[in-house]
């Protein structure tokens, strides 16, 4: 069959939908059945899936001209999704197509959810299409005889590459596409990307850097115009905005007044604990909602969220208050309004929120945004500049994550073992280990054979063997359980599962909240009042609370987001307008605030860098405004307390956030002498920033992390789970011996590369420093706090330096009791 | 380096390691070290570096060295798993320090009493001495102050300008006090004092009496 017959297949099943091939569909189609790898860049909901689907079958029907009467059995396709969630719904697209062409073609999921029983079913006989996820990948890489399963397959497709790439578990998909090359060599390659500011380099860590792959590649963009329209929730006294207040409820007559004019609308807060505590407010304010209006976050149960995404496509929801947990996924027609409460950090994620609304052909997308307190109405007049000139943001990926490797690599050696030779050459193939070199590949050997650099006398250690033909091989089968149990890990917050007494699975919340909490205590989670019963394993189990028992919010510590580098830079040129006539809605809104700002201090112009100091009964307050956002000012803050404690003993608490960070001190700091010392210089960062000892903190909790993936800690045993609170601990004695002992080790050292580089972000910091230096420093000392300081200072999340020793802070500090 | 003090008329040194000299009996009181907690990690495939085992040996030896007692008593928790080749490491520091061992056994002590008793270190679930109770598990029993482990007391420490820091202690209340653990692979727990209790944290070199205030 040639082209044109193929296509008219293609389109006459279109037509039979009502629908009309959009020109990226049809481009993609050619370019896949030209045999051609590539990158699709298309938002959520356009249609993407059709534009991958319909060529892999198209491609089988090439193949088998007789495709309707004669099934040709094995796996033909791949699509890796990375949330499993949505793997049902790309199923059931794929069924479509493979139904109503006649082809017989048989789709199957492979997620954490499929039973034991659907597995050892799909061992014996593949289905044709498959839907997983990056993790069941890897399991499937760590079974016998894996290379026998994928030889046949000649497609993967990498849904929603943007959110993988910049993790690990990108990481972990470049490594395994690398295995897949050889193994099945006919297979084409395609990832699916929103917008992002790096789609070149994504299609490059997508296919492996100069690889053959790339070169026969195409990259195809879907162009789908669609106009957006960002509104500000402005109430109509400007007084009544606090300062801080991050939440925004003040505004929740307003909020309502969206709901009601509008089919469906989406309300986005940035954590899980505003979107609890939002739910709960426009029910209690506004009861008629009941019944119409739900909750979607991570931290709710499986079922429920996809009772509540159903419901929305069945329009039998006014509202859902959700968090990022429906940035992803297919199309909510319906949807017609969002509602971004609290600054969205980034334009790529206000972009994707936005998207999710006005569907239909022809609708605009509205998205209004709900400043939480006052400053924060800055980012609206951003964010409305950044849509209208399509700033978007890079998402940066992992280098030479050590981690990722030495897990890779036992799970080849669990599976059917592995000859180094051959492996390190795919392996370097990949964008994330180009530059890996023969020292650190017989470093990661050496750790997974013996389990250090050096063999050592007494020694037990036991992994992987290296066989007498050179074969590294996993033989014990508990090593091999643990290590497959391990690749599963979600790698984040330490979270426990919520449960009631008499039976039923609610959701998770993290262990630190929990611990706070004493039988008896009743919280507020997934919108019900729950009283705690007691925490038995991983397990909190709860009781129905009275409603009217009094109750804490139930937060979470996970998903504080930082300002992009782009959103901190379109946020400082709003912040200068505040001093010109050409001012937006929400600056003009400000209005107040300016003046009271200037009262005490200023607001700064492009030339200023603004200090402001001032005491409380709290210390001595000193605050910086480099307009940078959360991770650098994080860093920023470290450098410049460490620097001020080289000039004498002191000890500093830390505050940050996007605008700002604060050091605050028991003494009163010397800021003349910081001025005269410049301070602010970017010579010797990288020294200073490795010794300001919270560098070593932040790579002492990156560490965790690759403890976990690098199989130093374990997470748990079938039906013995470890707590994750004795995971944390052992983690920090692990950093803390290899760095009295082994501070060569790389993944010790790659803690401190991840702070550097995607923590503190010393490439952003270098560039901030060097504008700091050309600008003029305003030095204020202030009565009492500013509005810009004031969300800064009641910050309670905080890091600490100190240059004095040990004995003489401790002087000065008690333990305190209760009464 | 140290610190003493005085519990019913017994005179005690607070030894910055974890460990404590009971001065009328000529006694060193150690809790937790939970040694073979390392190569129990290696065993189990997960590649912590195999010398961090030595260290429990070297501050073992310092402590002794400084105190010079004329016995050693463990609160318990002295291995942290099954036998592994710590264990050879234990006998050869046992032969080496030559003196009367009594090992009170906690809830990680799981290794064959026949193996300890081959060594020659008496073994039991608590001690009764000179109105002492030695145990492992803190409890406060009538007419007895206790000594114990188990718990790996550490308290938080607040002060002006939102200052904190964390550091283990010694935990005495009226009726007992608990050691803090004296392994150098070990974590700890946050306790909260009471108006009546007494802390002496360690900082580095150093045991140190904490200010305790009310709230």
């Amino acid at each position: 069959m040639n082209r044109k017959e193929l296509f008219d297949i293609a389109n006459t099943w279109f037509e039979g939908q009502g629908w009309q091939p959009f020109p990226f569909q049809t481009q993609t189609w050619t370019a896949f059945l030209q045999g051609k790898n590539g990158l699709l860049n298309a938002p959520t909901g356009s249609g993407k899936t059709y534009a991958l689907w319909i060529p892999v079958v198209l491609d089988y029907i090439k193949k088998n001209p007789d495709y309707k009467t004669k099934h040709k059995p094995g796996l033909k396709a791949i699509w890796i999704t990375p949330l499993r969630a949505l793997s049902v719904e790309i199923k059931q697209a794929a069924e479509r197509v493979a139904n109503e062409l006649d082809t017989q073609l048989t789709v199957g999921i492979r997620t954490g959810d499929t039973t034991t029983a659907e597995r050892s079913r799909q061992k014996k006989k593949m289905p044709d299409l498959l839907v997983t996820t990056p993790e069941s990948m890897q399991l499937m890489l760590a079974s016998k005889d894996y290379p026998k399963i994928f030889k046949s397959c000649t497609a993967i497709i990498i849904d929603e590459w943007h959110e993988l790439l910049g993790t690990k578990r990108g990481v972990q998909t470049e490594l395994a596409l690398s295995r897949l090359k050889t193994v099945a060599p006919k297979m084409r390659i395609w990832g699916v990307s929103a917008t992002i500011g790096n789609l070149q380099q994504a299609m490059e860590v997508l296919l492996g850097a100069e690889s053959e792959a790339l070169q026969n590649s195409v990259m195809i963009k879907a162009h789908l115009n669609k106009k957006i329209n960002v509104l500000s929730v402005l109430p109509e006294k400007m007084d009544a905005y606090p300062w801080r207040g991050h939440m925004g409820l003040h505004l929740v007559d307003e909020v309502a007044e969206i709901i009601k004019k509008s089919k469906t609308t989406l309300i986005f807060t940035n954590v899980r604990s505003a979107c609890e505590i939002w739910y709960q407010a426009l029910l209690e304010k506004y009861p008629e909602f009941a019944g119409e209006m739900a909750m979607h976050h991570g931290s709710i149960n499986r079922e429920t969220r996809q009772w509540v995404e159903q419901a929305i496509r069945d329009e039998q929801l006014k509202a859902v208050v959700c968090t990022s947990s429906l940035d992803l996924g297919v199309d909510f027609a319906p949807v017609e309004t969002v509602v971004q409460i609290g600054g969205p950090k980034g334009v790529a994620r206000f972009l994707q929120r936005a998207g999710r609304s006005g569907h239909r052909p022809g609708q605009e997308s509205n998205i209004y945004f709900l400043a939480t307190h006052a400053i924060e109405l800055v980012e609206a007049s951003a964010l409305r500049r950044a849509v209208a000139e399509t700033v978007v943001e890079d998402r940066i990926p992992y280098l030479n994550s050590w981690d990722v490797l030495v897990q890779y690599l036992v799970t080849l050696a669990v599976s059917d073992g592995f000859y180094p030779d051959e492996i390190f050459k795919e392996v370097k193939s990949t964008f994330c280990y180009q530059a890996i070199t023969e020292e650190d590949w017989q470093f990661c050997l050496n750790f997974i054979t013996k389990g250090s650099q050096s063999l050592q006398a007494y020694d037990e250690y036991k992994k992987v063997e290296i066989e007498d033909d050179g074969k590294f091989k996993v033989n014990s089968r508990s090593i091999a359980l643990r290590h497959r149990m391990q690749i599963g890990t979600i790698v984040g917050d330490a979270v426990m599962k919520v449960k009631y007494f008499s039976g039923g699975y609610i959701g998770t919340i993290e262990e630190w909240f929990i611990s706070k909490l004493n039988p008896g205590d009743v919280f507020i989670f997934a919108g019900r009042k729950l009283e705690l019963y007691r925490v038995k394993n991983m397990e909190v189990l709860v009781k129905r609370a009275d409603p009217k028992a009094k109750a804490t919010h139930a937060s979470w510590m996970g998903g504080r987001l930082t300002l992009s580098a782009q959103m901190s830079e379109l946020l400082r040129e709003e912040m200068y307008a505040a001093n010109t006539d050409d001012m937006s809605n929400e600056l003009k809104a400000l209005y107040p605030v300016f003046e009271r700002q200037r009262k005490e201090s200023i607001v700064p112009d492009e030339d200023e860098f603004l200090i402001e100091t001032f005491k409380t009964r709290e210390g001595y307050h000193a605050i910086f405004y480099p307009f940078e956002g959360r991770y650098v000012h994080e860093a920023l803050a470290s450098l410049l307390a460490f620097r001020i404690s080289l000039l004498s003993p002191i000890t500093f608490s830390l505050a940050y956030n996007d605008y700002g960070f604060e050091l605050l001190s028991d003494k009163e700091i010397d800021m003349q002498q910081v001025l005269d010392n410049n301070l602010f210089t970017p010579e010797h960062l990288h020294s200073d920033l490795q010794r300001s000892l919270n560098a070593t903190e932040m790579a002492r909790r990156k560490f965790r992390d690759i403890a976990v993936i690098a199989g130093l800690v374990f997470t748990g045993y079938p039906g013995k789970v470890v707590k994750t609170k004795h995971l944390q601990s052992s983690s920090q004695l692990i950093f803390e011996v290899f760095r009295d002992y082994e501070p060569d080790n790389l993944l010790f050292q790659q803690a401190y590369r991840e702070t550097f580089e995607h923590q503190l972000e010393e490439g952003r910091l270098l560039l901030a420093l060097e504008r700091i230096e050309h600008q003029q420093i305003v030095w204020k000392q202030c009565e009492k706090p500013t509005p810009f300081s004031f969300p800064i200072i009641t910050d309670r999340l905080r890091e600490r330096l100190s240059s004095e020793t040990l004995a003489e802070r401790i002087k000065r500090m008690t333990a305190n009791y209760m009464k | 380096m140290t610190l003493e003090i005085t519990i019913n008329h017994n005179h005690f040194i607070l030894h910055y390691s974890g460990a404590m000299y009971w001065a009328e009996q000529s006694m060193l009181l150690i809790s937790d070290v939970h040694l073979g907690k390392v190569s129990h990690f290696r065993k189990h495939g997960a590649a912590i570096p195999d010398i961090a085992k030595y260290k429990n040996f070297r501050k073992l030896d310092e402590v002794v060295e400084y105190f010079n007692p004329e016995k050693i008593c463990f609160l318990g928790d002295l291995f942290h798993s099954s036998l592994n080749t710590e264990w050879e490491l234990f006998e050869e520091w046992v032969h080496r320090i030559q003196k009367p061992i009594v090992l009170v056994a906690g809830n990680h002590d799981i290794i064959p009493v026949k193996k300890f008793e081959a060594l020659r270190i008496n073994i039991c679930s608590e001690w009764v001495l000179n109105g002492f109770l030695l145990v492992h598990h803190p409890e406060e029993r009538e007419g007895f102050f206790t000594m114990s482990g188990h718990i790996h007391p550490a308290v938080q420490l607040q002060g002006m300008g939102r200052q904190r820091m964390k550091l283990p202690c010694f935990f005495r209340s009226e009726k007992q006090m608990i050691l803090p653990a004296f392994g150098a692979f070990t974590g700890t727990y946050i306790m909260q004092p009471g108006e009546n209790d007494k802390i002496y944290g360690i900082i580095k070199n150093e045991v140190i009496k904490i200010n305790v205030e009310k709230l």
